[in-house]
């Protein structure tokens, strides 16, 4: 007996006189269009607002530290899970000693029960007020994902206009840029119940942008 | 836990639509759901002003891959092996299934999370697993809601649509001994509690795939809970069950059905969260907790390659399974998604079911739809779905190859036949129309003479004018 993968594909081949439609060009949204940074800021914000998640922007980095520090403070949070990217690991050795700090490689139970973690996006993308965040570039799978409470420390160089501006980048040369490309827009939600909203069902229950200035 | 399948049989359609209709919560449930998913649907859509060019682009993308699924689903499978992952191959339900066990058993695995996927319904997977004590635990809310009340999904998308809070709060305080409530938020935080301890002690996860990437071996997965993603980074072992016709072209065509499918499923810009995954994290990743060590993506026909080389029927696999036809459909908003008795309900399910199980299984539903059109309308890949009903109510009647005739009853034959001549001569025509009005002064007769009985049953005939048209032209009567 021919093995399952050369009988599924003799039966895809049975039938060679069918028509080949030709596969058309990629249709992107990517835009050469430069939409100031602002503006895209605005239209990010807007849309992460709508759904829960305030987003906010700091002149440089001392600034955004001390943001940081109100909104773990609002949150009662007083354990941080952190991603190995080199601007979250900076930040945190300026956060008040009273926070612990949890390294991205540290055991499950740690992370499983920190009340915030904090994180970079290797780029937003304001259209659909989206977070994209590679592996190769930050280690992000567990401390974006377990806290209550997700920090998200975002340059404003990376701010992209549309969807399409995002799949050039995350995908140069039409392959993807690691083996873990995570796209996060709020905090998580379910609607399983009667259609009524809720948040935070299994990830995050918050999700805070801090936008930085570029130095 | 016990999740029994379905145990309404796909030809008992007709009663199972009639007990829908006789539940008046279960009829206002999706009234409200489905309207409250078409208003949603349509303002996303308008905020997008390429939508039809966004339409165009993916049915052509879809109908080129289909025609060459052979060539697609082959450098897809390549591409995932060299990224890392483990590619299965499995002709039927079965021996996916098999595939899904064997991965547990060589593993040791014993506790398997699971997060929603049609396909892993479809074959029942969850079934086949009890039987080796390896039942996975739901972990979409929806999902585990019906997998706690031993019932199966009445959406594609909203799996529990046809439960109200005063139900799933019942269900809660009865199997989870929690205090009583039908406060959807307490009821969700008692959810995530109670998952958690299940996330944190799986060592096998189960998903489904949205799209494959053939250029990349990459599957990309839709969700807002974020239960997809602790199914595919908390365990060791991952494994994707994934349709065949899921596989598109190229990882660039990723936006055009990101930018498509949350839009007409629940009318989101973008879910909250999408998946990239292709193949295993380094080594030293999978150790700290970055992802699962083992990736393993099984590749599901059963009847797919079939319907791929049947050209009328072939449009079928385009669908990207966003429920947008369900919520459109006069018929599902009526009876829900339990009345249709399979896995896919709705339109969808109406073209599907009867291709993937056999016309035996699911002769009622391409008949159980008035063909108005809405679910064509509203497909993001222009499913033509009344042009497909059609064929396959032909082929119910006229059989094919694998499925027998329906055999006509000796008065709906010598009926058919008799209009047919009635219709052919403008003398008989006349005859036949006085007769009409005729019969129709007397109340009782097309309501008891068969066969009009029957269709009586469920419709009203359109009462003929008193006079006829020809009659009236001619001039008034005398
Ligand atoms: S047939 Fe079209 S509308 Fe229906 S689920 Fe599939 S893609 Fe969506």
């Amino acid at each position: 007996m021919s093995s399952a993968r050369e009988q599924i594909l003799g039966t895809l081949r049975s039938q060679p006189g069918l028509k080949v439609p030709p596969l058309p060009d990629v249709m992107t949204s990517a835009s050469s269009d430069a939409t100031p940074i602002a503006e895209r800021i605005a239209a990010f914000t807007a849309i992460l607002n709508k759904l829960g998640a305030p987003v906010d922007v700091a002149p440089d980095m001392t600034a955004a530290a001390t943001r940081i520090t109100e909104v773990l403070a609002q949150h009662n949070a007083s354990s941080l899970a952190l991603s190995d990217a080199d601007e979250v690991l900076a930040i945190a050795q300026t956060l008040p000693a009273t926070i612990e700090r949890i390294p991205h490689d540290a055991p499950r139970e740690s992370l499983l029960r920190s009340h915030a973690g904090l994180s970079t996006a290797q780029w937003a993308i304001a259209e659909t007020g989206t977070l994209a965040l590679v592996s190769r570039h930050e280690r992000h799978r567990l401390s974006t994902l377990l806290p209550d409470l997700h920090i998200a420390l975002v340059p404003a160089s990376r701010m992209l206009a549309t969807l399409g501006d995002a799949f050039v980048r995350i995908g140069p040369n039409g392959a993807p840029d690691a083996p873990t490309i995570t796209f996060i827009t709020g905090p998580s939600r379910t609607a399983d119940i009667e259609l009524e909203l809720i948040v935070g069902v299994h990830g995050p229950k918050a999700l805070h942008v801090v936008i930085v200035a570029d130095a | 836990m016990n999740t029994s399948p379905s145990n309404r049989k796909a030809n008992a359609f007709h009663a199972q639509a009639k007990n829908a209709l006789n539940d008046a919560t279960l009829k206002q449930a999706l009234r409200s759901a489905t309207d409250t998913f078409a208003e949603r649907r349509s303002a996303a859509i308008a905020a997008v002003p390429d939508w039809e060019a966004l339409r165009e682009q993916a049915r052509l993308v879809k109908d080129a891959t289909v025609a060459r699924l052979d060539h697609y689903i082959e450098q897809f499978a390549d591409n995932a092996e060299q990224a890392g992952a483990t590619v299965h191959w499995a002709r039927d339900g079965k021996e996916a299934c098999a595939i899904v066990q064997k991965i547990a058993e060589d593993n040791g695995a014993t506790r398997l999370v699971k997060s929603k996927s049609m396909a892993t319904e479809e074959i029942h997977l969850n079934k086949a697993l009890a039987e080796r004590a390896l039942e996975p635990v739901e972990t979409d809310l929806g999902e585990w809601i019906i997998q706690l009340a031993g019932e199966t999904p009445s959406h594609i998308i909203v799996p529990a649509i046809h439960m109200t809070r005063d139900q799933v709060g019942e269900l809660f305080v009865d199997k989870l001994g929690i205090p009583p409530s039908n406060d959807p938020k307490t009821l969700c935080a008692h959810a995530r509690e109670r998952l958690r301890s299940h996330f944190a002690q799986a060592d096998l996860g189960i998903s489904g795939v949205n799209f494959g990437v053939a250029e990349t071996g990459s599957i990309l997965i839709l969700e807002n809970e974020g239960n997809v993603r602790m199914t595919t980074t908390m365990p060791k072992v991952h494994v994707a069950v994934m349709g065949i016709e899921r596989v598109i072209p190229r990882f660039k065509d990723l936006e055009v059905f990101l930018r498509l499918l949350p839009r007409s499923g629940t009318g989101q810009h973008l879910t909250t969260y999408q998946s990239i995954l292709t193949g295993t994290d380094s080594a030293q990743d999978s150790a700290n907790g970055q992802g699962p060590e083992q990736v393993h993506i099984v590749l599901l026909d059963n009847g797919r390659s079939k319907i791929a080389v049947d050209e009328k029927m072939r449009e079928t696999l385009a669908c990207i399974r966003c429920g947008a036809c369900l919520n459109a459909c006069p018929v599902y908003q009526t009876v829900g998604g339990h009345a249709y008795g399979t896995v896919y309900p709705g339109p969808i399910g109406a073209i599907l079911t009867p291709q993937l199980a056999g016309m035996h299984e699911a002769k009622p539903l391409p008949f159980a739809s008035s063909l108005c059109g809405a679910c064509k309308d509203v497909c993001p890949v222009k499913i033509d779905i009344p042009s497909l009903l059609l064929e396959l109510r032909q082929r119910a009647v006229e059989g094919t190859d694998h499925e027998p005739a329906t055999k006509r009853s000796f008065f709906e034959s010598m009926s058919w036949r008799m209009w047919s001549w009635f219709m052919r001569g403008p003398k008989r025509f006349r005859f036949a129309s006085a007769m009409a009005r005729l019969g129709q002064s007397m109340p009782l007769v097309h309501r008891l003479v068969p066969p009009m009985a029957a269709w009586h049953s469920t419709r009203e005939l359109p009462r003929l004018a008193k006079r006829s048209f020809r009659n009236t032209y001619k001039g008034p009567s005398k």
